[in-house]
Order: structure tokens, then sequence, then C-alpha cells
């Protein structure tokens, strides 16, 4: 039981980095000023690199290779949570969903580093000091945009309105997560939200901004995705299902 | 009007040993935005071990001729400042094409930016100096070295290419033969493109 359950909590932390890399990649060439447009594609690439590791490791436990699993799967078999496959938005809004995710990462990664899983706890080590500039760069853009005009403040807390509840799902414990945990594979269940949580909502109200009740259900899940999943692996899978998997690049 | 962020130039430091030198200059709405532009902009991949900005208003430059031509530099036109504090001094000694980087030398002591390039003239080797900067020790921002690992490690693990090793030229030229070859094979003919010539119609 343990290699699929452990195969399956890292393919949901693999989608969640490559969806999230896929949309922040939309905004290259887009960003609101050449340095930042800059910063943002690598910080896209960097969560792209991470997703391979993830998906390394999927595939040493049995799983299928890499590029199956991504060009390959069907929307209703992708295990992203839905926060990541949400459309671009306006630039508050991706800055603000990188920063909640950068968040959960940063107190993930140092979890996932004790694993005895050896492999999980070399990778989560080796990306760690990655997603710590990750979260000081958008920690740094929250901050800004809050406090800066009326404008950016509205636009950044209409979006955190509607990022909250999806956000808040990045915790949803995967099958069997309880047992991985009680042996020492993954982290205790409830943990990173724990730690989470004990980091977003001060750093948010000390820029002024209002956390939402969490009382709203987000009404999908990591297995039952909006359409915008749909049209985002549209995109991102049509040349590779064009040539078939046999393929060579 | 002008809606840039202001400008800041950019110093890196590729080893403890090495001086800082100025790699360019970013646009950011502040200093702390400044260093994470400048690491995002030009230290992603190559090792570094230090950066530090400036804003560009806060750098005091003089060329060599300008020195020669204008001894106004010689007397003081600012009321002094009351102690002396550290100054960063720069220096451009080439003009040769990869080597016309501004380098740091030291600090001095003074009381305004022309005290500064004073006391730079006396302690430091002139001879060769094209271009003098001096610049307030506490307008730079530096990396700290608690920083260092988040700003400067994930570069130094990561693979990547240098852009003449994906040989896009000599691929081009093999497909657009290969191209060439396959038209010939369909339609033989006399050799050479079938040039698009006079027969052409005319627009």
């Amino acid at each position: 039981m343990t290699e699929p359950a452990l195969a399956a909590y890292l393919l949901a932390l693999a989608d969640d980095e490559l969806i999230l890399g896929h949309r922040d990649s939309e905004w290259t060439g887009h960003a609101p000023i050449l340095e930042e447009d800059i910063a943002f594609a690598n910080i896209a690439q960097d969560e792209i690199g991470h997703a391979s590791l993830w998906y390394g490791l999927v595939r040493d436990l049995g799983g299928a290779e890499p590029d199956r699993l991504i060009f390959f799967r069907l929307p209703a078999e992708y295990r992203n949570a839905p926060l990541v496959e949400l459309p671009k938005g306006d630039w508050a809004f991706s800055m603000l969903r990188q920063y909640l995710f950068d968040a959960a990462e940063a107190r993930r990664l140092p979890l996932l580093a004790a694993s005895t899983h050896r492999p999980l706890a070399e990778a989560a080590a080796k990306i760690r000091t990655e997603e710590i500039y990750h979260l000081r760069h958008t920690q740094a853009w929250i901050e800004r945009l809050a406090q800066g005009t009326s404008e950016s403040h509205r636009r950044v807390q209409a979006a955190l309105d509607l990022l909250w509840p999806y956000a808040v799902q990045l915790f949803d414990p995967v099958t069997h997560e309880a047992e991985l945990a009680a042996g020492g594979l993954l982290p205790e269940v409830g943990a990173v939200k724990g730690d989470w949580l004990q980091t977003v909502v001060p750093f948010l109200s000390a820029v002024t901004l209002r956390v939402p009740e969490a009382s709203l259900p987000a009404g999908v899940s990591r297995a039952q995705h909006t359409q915008h999943l749909t049209d985002l692996l549209a995109d991102m899978q049509v040349v590779a299902r064009s040539e078939g998997p046999d393929v060579h690049w | 009007m002008d809606t840039q962020w202001p400008r800041y130039e950019v110093f890196e430091q590729e080893q403890p040993d090495q001086p800082h030198r100025n790699s360019g200059a970013v646009h950011a709405p502040d200093a702390e935005l400044a260093l994470q532009n400048a690491r995002d902009v030009f230290v992603r991949r190559p090792e570094v071990s230090s950066l530090w900005v400036v804003p560009e208003n806060q750098i005091y430059a003089w060329t060599a001729e300008a020195l020669a031509a204008d001894p106004s530099w010689q007397t003081e036109t600012v009321v002094l400042a009351r102690s002396a504090s550290p100054y960063e001094v720069f220096q451009k000694q080439s003009q040769r094409q990869s080597e016309t980087y501004v380098i740091h030398v030291g600090t001095v002591q003074a009381r305004s930016p022309s005290e500064a390039l004073r006391e730079a003239l006396a302690k430091f080797d002139a001879g060769s100096v094209l271009v003098w900067w001096v610049v307030l020790a506490g307008a730079i921002r530096r990396s700290t070295r608690g920083e260092a690992a988040s700003l400067f490690e994930p570069a130094r693990d990561k693979t990547y290419r240098q852009p003449n090793e994906y040989k896009v030229a000599s691929q081009m030229r093999a497909a657009n033969d290969a191209g060439k070859a396959e038209a010939g094979n369909e339609q033989p003919g006399p050799a050479g493109a079938p040039a698009p010539g006079p027969q052409e119609p005319a627009e």
C-alpha cells in the first residue's frame, strides 16, 4: 500500500507545481515591467522544475513516465488543487496566488526534508532555498500592492476574497495520508496547514488585508476540476497529442 | 511624464575575494525590490557571492577628461557634513569591449562627494582611470550573509546551456538542405533555387 499511496501524494504535489508554473508562464511577455517579467518567468520555470522532480519520484515509485503523466492524462485524472488552475487574472491575483502557494511550500518542504523516504527528503532539501526566495519575492509584492494605492489595495483584497477558499484546499489530505504520516514518510496531517495559517494570517492582516472566513466551500476538489483545467490542458497537450506518445524531441 | 521606476545600478561579486563590479542597471520601486530584480536579471545562472544596488541619483561620477578640463572639483561647493562618512570608490580603467566594468576599489572617509573624490585621487592609483564613481556607503543596499543562501545558492546546481550550444544556425541549415533535397526529388528540374524572379507578378 505504501508506495502507491506515497506516489498519489507526490502526484498531487507535482500537478500543483506544473499547473501553477504553466499559469505563471502566461505572464511571460506581459508582466507590468521588464524586470518583473524576467523574475516571474524564473519563478514559473522553477515551479515546472520542481514538478519534474516530483514526477520523477512518482515514476520511481512505480508510476508512469513524467511525459506520459503530463501530456496524456485527462483533466479528471489530474490531482492538482483547483487553486492553481484558475485563470491568471490581474497582476494582484497572480501575485497573491503565488504568495499563498509559496508560503505553503516554504512550510511543507522543511517537513518533507525529514521524511524517512530518502529520495523525497533529498528532493525537498534541494528545492527549499528556491522556495524561500519565491516567498520573499511575492511577499514583497503583496506588501506593496496592499499598501500602495487604493486601487492596488482593492484588487489584492478582491483576489484574496476569491482565492482563500481555494488556497485552504491545498491541504486536503490524500487517501492514506495519515498512515504515511504515522510511518514517518510524510508530515503529520494538518501540520503544514497549521504552520501555513500561522504564517499567512498575521502577514496578510499586518499589510491591512482582511482574511475571509473560510466557511465558503470552493465546490471543487483535487478530483473535480473546473473547466479552466480542461482549457489549460488542451493548450498544453495539443502538440504532444497530435504527434503521439512515441515521438522523441 | 516619466512613468519608469527609479533606476538602480547593480554591482556583483563573483567570489568573496574579488571586487564588486558594475553589471548593469534595473528599475525598481525601492531598494529591496531592486536587489531582488538584480538577482533575477543578472545572477540567476552564474555564480555570485554578493550583490549591491545603488540608486543612480546617489552616484557621483567624473570622467578623467572632466577632471582635467574643469578644476572645480578641487574646491568645495557644498556645505560639508559635520563629520566624515564612508564613501565607496569605483573606477573604470579600460574601454576594451570585455573590460568596460566600473569596479569597486575601496573606501574613503569624507564630508562630501567631492572631498571623497579628492581622497580617492590621493589614495588610489589614478594612472589609467577613465571614470570615477563615489557613493555614500550608506546609500548601498547590500545582500547580507543571511540572504545569500536563498538569493544565490539555487543557481549553483542548476544545469544550463549557453545560447550557442543550441546550434540553431547549423540546425536551420541542415533543415533547409533537407527541405531543398526533398523539393528537388519531387520536382526534377534544374539544380538550384526556384528563383522568384522577374516572372513574379508585380503588386
